[in-house]
């Protein structure tokens, strides 16, 4: 029996995966054509080829400090530095081989995706709700899945520009030789993995702010205000651990403050842990899932 | 008729007394209760067997054939054998609807059934509750009380409800960056066809609203005409047993408006169209029935005939001054009083205006005006115009 028989017998006829595939896969269009998606594209991409020169300039710098001539001698650098610090000569090796360049960039892009995110998802939901436009699809497809459509179109987008980025970096690093093909497919790969899955916890979190406003600049200012609680949230948590503040027993319940912010798992997600990394990864889904639950249970109830 | 009648009336059997078009006519046909079309011998128009593919044409013996349709076969590619759905007791059934905005009731106990096959209409001045009603047929907003069915399904039921029913909202904005041909094929796909399919009705759909060169325009560069034409294409996309089109035809010009009603004219008996307007004119000439509306409560429903009681009056319009009497130049009353099918006759000199009600078990309107007319010729009575019933627009004005 095809889709479309069962259409007839009054059954579930097209799936909720084909609803969400074709919804999301709208959505990357309509994003890749939007002149804010332009503007933002382009913006993202000029930054990223300037960030991309001053983190290898940043490393030139390290290097020259180093007194290092070959890419040999700075990973030796860097892992007797690191060494020093840890005293852990494995956890050492593996950190010394991360590169540099590559790492910082990561960190900057991580720092920035929730800024990018608030500009492409603040109106992913709520214009349509403004204008309506949704009704042409709530009697199409279900709730749930025109949201988590929406979301993984938003998703998805993020993580183009992020390869995109990546590539930028990659390249410039490469070039400038502190990075070598082999490591920019392996690190870079993974590091652009990692920015990918923190993407999607702020991707979920902010169609789900938007999704609760029918004001597009209502749903900008919540979800910028959101997501700088979350921060300041987090860093809190940060320095009450970095401060040892935690041993002092005063503080000892916000620890955990720092782990409701999604970037804090990045540098889990570069653990050499396997269990870190799966937690890490587990926690960021766990955002993802309930983000997206919550929307889609509110959009279900509210009226269109 | 107050709401408690109308829900009252609900209930009673759809017969009427035999009269010459009553069986031939949709607007005759009994306005509220759907009789079940299998055992119904003549329904409301309904959509010929052979038109819609969702819907099986039953045979003496009872087999059930199902037509070929150029949808049913656009998954596999090859013809099929298919069950026929069972057929629904009503295109829509609200009951005791009811929808509150805080403390503002804005639709206030709701009950209505619109019979499968119709061209029914939603009547009602603003504010009246006619678009929240439609919002709440569409699955748009969620009745604060109350009960809401679309072909015997909850329209919240999506995946029962996909393709059968297609939406015009009134005023929801077509998504600006999409191509017209882009959209209308997604929207198509949404509705289960594969896509060399989808795009064979998109486009199907939109020659339909005349709109074929727009296939690779943005929607955001669309006049207000052309974007209501799309949304209409998509309305009527895959042929849905239930269109509801809320305000058509609003902010149009008259000759897209004109347009329009063309266009709903053409699906009519193909599909059930419920129209939310209030451009009463226009509900006249397309509806087959409909609901009257005020301040949230329903205040009278029925089929056009009954609503205008254009089976039941006549009314002549004569020149200004003309008087009542025997001479020439005057009404005739008397003469009037006396045709077997009258039952009233009522001139009102000031209006120029004369109401004859008649028994339409004896005679339909035609022959009322008929007859009437050759009485008032042969007094060389001035006449300036005749009308059955009272005309929508007029009921609507006693009753809100």
């Amino acid at each position: 029996m095809t889709s479309r028989d069962i259409a007839y017998y009054g059954e579930p006829a097209l799936s909720p995966a084909t609803e969400i595939r074709l919804i999301a896969f709208r959505e990357l269009r309509r994003s890749v054509r939007s002149i804010k998606g332009v503007i933002i594209g382009v913006l993202t991409l000029l930054g990223a080829f300037v960030t991309s020169l001053v983190c290898t300039w940043m490393e030139g710098n390290n290097r020259d400090i180093a007194k290092v001539a070959t890419n040999e001698q700075y990973l030796e650098f860097k892992k007797q530095t690191i060494e020093k610090a840890t005293n852990d000569p494995a956890f050492a090796a593996y950190a010394a081989s991360i590169p540099t360049s590559l790492l910082v960039f990561l960190k900057i892009t991580v720092w920035l995706g929730p800024l990018l995110i608030a500009l492409l998802g603040f109106d992913l939901m709520s214009s349509e709700l403004q204008y309506r436009s949704v009704r042409f699809w709530t009697v199409r497809s279900r709730r749930w899945t025109y949201f988590t459509g929406k979301m993984l179109g938003l998703w998805g987008v993020v993580a183009l520009i992020t390869l995109v980025l990546n590539l930028i970096a990659g390249t410039v690093a490469t070039t400038k030789g502190f990075v070598t093909v082999g490591q920019l497919a392996t690190w870079g790969l993974r590091f652009w993995l990692v920015a990918v899955v923190i993407a999607g916890s702020w991707a979920a979190i902010a169609t789900f702010i938007s999704s609760c406003f029918k004001t597009p600049i209502l749903s900008l200012l919540t979800t910028f205000v959101t997501f700088f609680v979350m921060w300041l949230v987090s860093l809190i948590g940060f320095f009450v651990r970095a401060k040892g503040m935690v041993e002092s027993g005063v503080e000892k319940d916000m620890q955990w403050y720092e782990y409701l912010y999604p970037n804090t798992y990045d540098t889990m997600l570069l653990a050499p842990e396997t269990g870190r990394v799966l937690t890490a990864l587990g926690i960021l889904v766990g955002f993802i899932i309930i983000a997206c639950a919550a929307g889609s249970f509110l959009f279900q109830r509210r009226d269109v | 008729m107050p709401p408690e009648d109308v829900a009252a009336s609900e209930k009673e059997p759809a017969s009427g007394p035999a009269e010459p078009k009553a069986s031939a006519k949709a607007s005759d046909a009994p306005p509220k209760e759907p009789a079940p079309a299998s055992k119904d011998p003549a329904p409301a128009p309904s959509k010929p067997a052979g038109d819609d593919p969702r819907r099986g044409a039953a045979k003496a013996d009872g087999e059930v054939v199902v037509p070929p349709s150029p949808y049913a076969d656009a998954a596999t590619g090859k013809a099929k054998k298919k069950k026929a759905r069972k057929e629904p007791e009503a295109a829509v059934r609200l009951r005791k609807l009811t929808k509150r905005f805080g403390a503002k009731t804005a639709v206030d106990e709701v009950t209505l059934s619109i019979p499968m096959g119709q061209v029914y209409g939603l009547i009602g001045p603003n504010g009246a509750g006619k678009t929240t009603t439609f919002s709440m047929m569409a699955g748009y907003l969620h009745p604060s009380e109350g009960r809401v069915e679309i072909l015997d399904t909850n329209p919240y039921e999506v995946d029962d409800l996909r393709s059968r029913v297609g939406v015009l909202p009134q005023d929801a904005m077509l998504p600006a960056n999409d191509k017209v041909g882009e959209f209308l094929v997604h929207m198509a796909r949404l509705q289960d066809f594969p896509g060399d399919k989808a795009e064979e009705l998109a486009r199907q759909a939109l020659a339909e609203v005349d709109g074929k060169e727009w296939w690779n325009q943005r929607c955001g560069s669309l006049s207000h005409g052309m974007a209501k034409r799309v949304s209409l294409a998509q309305a009527f996309l895959g042929e849905p047993e239930v269109v509801l089109l809320d305000e058509p035809t609003a902010g149009l010009d008259p000759r897209v408006a004109w347009e329009m009603r063309q266009l709903v004219k053409a699906k009519k008996g193909r599909c059930t169209i419920v129209i939310s307007s209030h451009n009463l004119n226009e509900l006249e000439e397309i509806c087959d029935a409909a609901a009257i509306l005020d301040r949230g409560r329903l205040v009278a429903s029925g089929s056009m005939n009954e609503l205008t009681a254009s089976n039941e009056e006549v009314r002549v319009k004569v020149a200004s001054g003309t008087k009542r009497g025997t001479q020439t130049g005057q009404v005739p009353v008397a003469k009037l009083e006396e045709l077997a099918m009258v039952r009233s006759v009522h001139f009102d000199d000031e209006a120029g205006e004369i109401v004859i009600g008649f028994e339409r078990s004896k005679a339909d309107a035609e022959t009322v005006i008929g007859h009437v007319l050759w009485i008032l010729l042969h007094s060389q009575v001035r006449i300036s115009g005749v009308t059955k019933g009272r005309g929508l627009e007029q009921r609507v004005m006693d009753l809100t």
